[in-house]
């Protein structure tokens, strides 16, 4: 039997069980094409660089106290001014950036593990499992979210730690819904059915075929909680149950710039960007990230009208 | 080469039907398979046919035990496949493919068709190192007329008759006895559908398949397989011969269901008489008592009502037995009595 | 010969995808008289099924662009501004769809959507309509009309929604019914009974039908005219007898070849090689050329061929094909 357009469109390497070219290089070529989420991507990277070379960065220390230099605004010894104690805003917001971003981070990274696989094991086996799981969920969402967090800091004390647990189990039911949802659609598909049927374990079904095709409505919701988890540090630290004076976080830095705003409104400007910068940095990088992992959509980028 | 592979003796998938509300009270019982004998030889193509809702998917699924049997008995190969452990159910799978309707659903958008076809290699653990398994996923792609070279590529490349190849691909892969094809020309165009089949049956032959092909179209099972058995309302109602069922057909569901398949034909269309039926297939959440085509039946009389008919030998082939007391009133009284009259 | 219903004179319709311009219709002409039958065949992506939305200016006008004309009684429904347009669809012309369910709204009883389609176009009281809507339901066949006005899509199977379709269809006497795929997701016995229907009601009332589907074993049955499409184009038409029984490009050969044939079964079937081309990357010259197994004209791959006369034709209207290699064809 000849069936030419059987063949391959154009010829190409030998068989092999890997893609022409590595997934995670393709992701990041496709990514980089996208205008938006690129320079997302790049102010992002800046960022956390900055939060890691705080020490090494920081024009000055930032509890340096300069009595005389206080509520001075931006110029070229204070690019972001002083604060009312003459501390150096630049170098107190490069030493926030590490503070919110660890919390921010590790907030999402525990409510992105216990959510994703209640949620998965919830959507894929269901019945009970999603019955019992899912009214967890339930009750700890009901939960007014301020309330909760402060709940967790009461019982366990103020600090970067416990603000980022308590903020990870206030988004532990965001992220077992939004991964149950994507799980129970993904969980029909014929493909796992047909991959059953070849004799894959449930293992193999939820690690090669239900996640990877579940994940991107959990990337997606993993930047913008990145997102959320920032403005909740900051939220508590300006409460006073995150990060406690004198260390530097936003939040706090935006709290206690609330009182100078008509007189120094570079105490609160500067962490309020920071803040504003990084947030829709992270959305605007999710939004990116879910086009870019969809592989319809990858070919019609990629192909550029093939 | 008359010996048995696969076998059904009883075999039912009752669904629960639950009520809405919170307590999911069940509300009734879906009669998907309800009682289906059917033997299937090493190395035939048996086509099994019925309309939408009879039962046929959800047979080939239970066979394979895709779908949990709530009732009755399958063997494969002599070996009771209801019980197996997981173990010996992996190697049922092995031995076992199955070929999917939607060549656009079956494939995993995120894996390339290498990492499809090798899912099964991987599975059973069939051929060890990286480099093996290529070259047996070039093989097996060849096989189905596909260029080796296409493997690294994701589903979305392809047609839907490429796609279908690669299913094929998979569902060979571990070198299985048996292929169930669950409506696998269905979604495909006309030229195309003739492509597959001819693939299906070039492979049968080749590598000594035995083939259940499960279809509506009645032209394309006619065209594929060597027996033929028709189910309605979750009941294999005539079995035999292709050429038997075909132009002989001897049980009225049968003759209303061929002579309903329009031909290509003209002139012949024009003078046939089709037999149309009255009304649609009644739910199988409330399946009529005794022989369930009676409410659509031309010939229904005294018996059908009150005897369930059970497969007699009819016609002039061997091998052919329909369900139906036109030939002889044959049968147990209805059971079920009770749980009928309450499920209305 | 009366006058025609529906006459469509080079159609063409253009798309813009991401991928470039897709050109979906080709130069389409062809009519339909009353009470005729006229089935369009072609696989998935010949255009067949944009062709007959584009008549009813049911194409997203951001992305198509439709030329020629299509006189509906000799008004032409490609000029018409928006509102004229909505006021011949209900007593124009009907349409049916594939997929009953997605062409009902779930939320409102049949009884309603059937109401609303036969205020829309007239001043009828609601009893009135609601009496119609019954008796409609009757004349399509569903079984106690009088309750089954009351009911939703979800409560009625497949075949009876497809029903309560064309009755919707024919709520208003349409002058010309449009089927696209109409019976494509129903099963055959029930493909049957709607067939039956569609003839009767037509034969009632002098209805023009143009039939869209693949099958070509419905077309045998209900078409009076058949017209293959492929690429776009209308590569063979004429008489149901001609084209089916005399098919005279290698296209329509090829799709009779690859049906099995429920009445003589053969061992291997005919393939028509490779898959239909993409409207954006048409061929040039014959759009059949690279799938064809003849080629015998050296113009197959450079120039289009038109639509000629082949053969004798044993109806009343000219057998006419789009190859350079009829004769070719018929010696096969």
């Amino acid at each position: 039997m000849t069936v030419p357009a059987q063949k391959a469109p154009e010829a190409g390497a030998p068989a092999s069980l890997r893609p022409a070219r590595p997934r995670w290089r393709e992701t990041l070529g496709l990514l980089v094409r996208n205008p938006t989420a690129a320079v997302a991507g790049l102010v992002l990277l800046a960022i956390v660089l900055v939060a890691v070379f705080d020490e090494a960065l920081a024009p000055s220390g930032p509890n340096e106290i300069a009595v005389e230099d206080r509520l001075r605004p931006p110029s070229w010894a204070h690019p972001f001014g002083t604060d009312d104690l003459g501390r150096d805003i630049l170098s107190r917001v490069v030493l926030g950036a590490a503070v919110s971003l660890r919390v921010g981070f590790l907030a999402v990274g525990i409510a992105l593990v216990v959510g994703s696989v209640i949620g998965l094991l919830a959507g894929f086996y269901g019945r009970w499992v999603d019955d019992v799981l899912m009214r967890v969920m339930d009750v700890l969402f009901a939960f007014p979210a301020v309330l909760l967090a402060i709940a967790v800091l009461a019982v366990r004390g103020p600090g970067p730690g416990n603000t980022a647990l308590a903020i990870g189990i206030v988004y532990v039911p965001i992220f077992a819904r939004v991964t149950r949802a994507s799980v129970l659609g993904v969980r029909e598909e014929v493909y796992v059915r047909a991959s059953r049927s070849v004799g894959a374990s449930d293992w193999r079904l939820l690690t090669r075929h239900v996640l990877p095709n579940a994940a991107p409505p959990i990337i997606v919701q993993t930047s913008i909680s990145l997102a959320f988890a920032v403005l909740a540090e900051a939220a508590l630290s300006f409460l006073g149950l995150g990060t406690q004076p004198p260390d530097p976080s936003w939040g706090l830095m935006l709290a206690e710039g609330r009182g100078f705003i008509d007189l120094a409104w570079w105490l609160a400007f500067f962490p309020g960007m920071a803040i504003f910068v990084t947030v829709l940095c992270f959305n605007l990088l999710g939004d990116g990230l879910r086009d870019v992992l969809d592989p319809r959509q990858r070919t019609l980028m990629a192909g550029g009208g093939r | 080469m008359s010996d048995v592979l696969v076998s059904a003796r009883g075999l039912e998938v009752h669904f629960p039907v639950r009520s809405g509300g919170a307590l999911r009270r069940t509300a009734g019982v879906l009669r998907a398979v309800d009682g289906v004998d059917l033997d299937i030889h090493r190395g035939e193509t048996l086509g099994l046919v019925g309309e939408s809702g009879c039962g046929k998917s959800t047979l080939g699924n239970a066979l394979l035990r895709l779908v949990e049997p709530t009732g009755g008995r399958v063997t494969f190969d002599g070996t009771d496949v209801t019980g197996l452990g997981r173990r010996a159910l992996r190697d049922l799978r092995r031995r076992a493919g199955m070929v999917f309707q939607d060549p656009f659903a079956s494939l995993d958008p995120r894996r390339t068709v290498a990492q499809t076809v090798a899912e099964p290699l991987e599975v059973h653990g069939l051929r060890s190192g990286r480099r093996e398994r290529a070259a047996r996923v070039g093989e097996l792609l060849e096989l189905v007329g596909l260029d080796p070279a296409v493997a690294g590529r994701y589903p979305h490349e392809f047609s839907g008759g490429q796609r279908q190849r690669v299913g094929i691909a998979r569902a060979l892969a571990g070198e299985p006895d048996f292929l169930v094809c669950d409506e696998a020309i269905a979604s495909l165009d006309v030229s195309v559908q003739a492509q597959v089949l001819n693939l299906l049956r070039r492979l049968q032959r080749k590598l000594g398949l035995t083939l259940l092909f499960i279809s509506h179209d009645l032209s394309a099972v006619r065209h594929i397989s060597d027996r033929i058995a028709v189910m309605y309302l979750g009941r294999v109602v005539e079995v035999g011969p292709a050429s038997a069922v075909g132009a002989e057909p001897q049980m009225p569901y049968t003759q209303a269901l061929l002579s309903a398949v329009p031909v290509p034909h003209p002139a012949l269309e024009r003078s046939r008489q089709r037999i149309v039926l009255r009304g649609d297939v009644p739910s199988p959440a409330d399946v009529p008592s005794g022989c369930r085509f009676r409410t659509r039946c031309p010939h229904a009389f005294e018996p059908c009502p009150g005897v369930d008919p059970a497969l007699q030998p009819v016609g002039a082939a061997p091998g052919h037995v329909a369900a139906c007391h036109l030939h002889g009133v044959v049968g147990g009284p209805v059971e079920r009595e009770g749980t009928v009259a309450s499920a209305r | 010969m009366t006058a025609p219903v529906l006459e469509v004179e080079d159609l063409r319709v253009q798309l813009r995808t991401p991928r470039g311009t897709a050109h979906v219709v080709n130069g389409l002409s062809y009519s339909v008289g009353p009470g005729e039958t006229v089935a369009v065949v072609g696989e998935s992506g010949s255009g067949k099924s944009v062709s007959v939305l584009a008549l009813l200016g049911l194409l997203p006008a951001r992305t198509a662009t439709v030329s020629g004309r299509a006189l509906l009684h000799g008004e032409d429904l490609l000029a018409m501004p928006a509102d004229r347009l909505r006021e011949v669809r209900g007593p124009g012309v009907g349409m049916v769809f594939q997929d009953p369910m997605t062409s009902l709204n779930p939320m409102l009883t049949v009884g309603r959507q059937l109401v609303e389609g036969i205020r829309a176009h007239g001043e009828v009281p609601k009893t009135e309509a609601r009496r119609r809507a019954v008796e409609l339901l009757g004349e399509v066949g569903l079984p106690d009309p009088g309750r089954a006005v009351d009911r939703y899509p979800h409560e009625l199977s497949g075949g009876m929604r497809q029903r309560v379709m064309i009755a919707i269809a024919l709520s208003n006497s349409p002058a010309l019914l449009i089927a696209d795929e109409a019976t494509t997701a129903l099963d055959v016995t029930v493909q049957a009974q709607i067939i039956d229907l569609v003839e009767k009601l037509q034969a009632d009332h002098g209805t023009g039908v143009v039939w869209i589907t693949h099958d070509l074993g419905v077309v045998a049955g209900i078409a009076d005219r058949v017209l293959v499409m492929y690429g776009g184009r209308c590569v063979e038409d004429g008489t149901v007898d001609d084209v089916l029984e005399r098919p005279a490009h290698p296209y329509t050969r090829g799709l009779l070849g690859a049906l099995p044939d429920l009445t003589a079964p053969a061992d291997e079937l005919a393939t028509v090689p490779g898959v239909p081309p993409a409207p954006t990357a048409l061929p040039s010259g014959c759009v059949f050329w690279p799938r064809c197994p003849v080629r015998a004209d050296p113009r197959c791959e450079t120039e289009q061929p038109p639509l000629a006369v082949v053969g004798a034709s044993g109806g009343s209207l000219p057998h006419r094909a789009a190859t350079w290699c009829a004769e070719e064809v018929s010696l096969v």
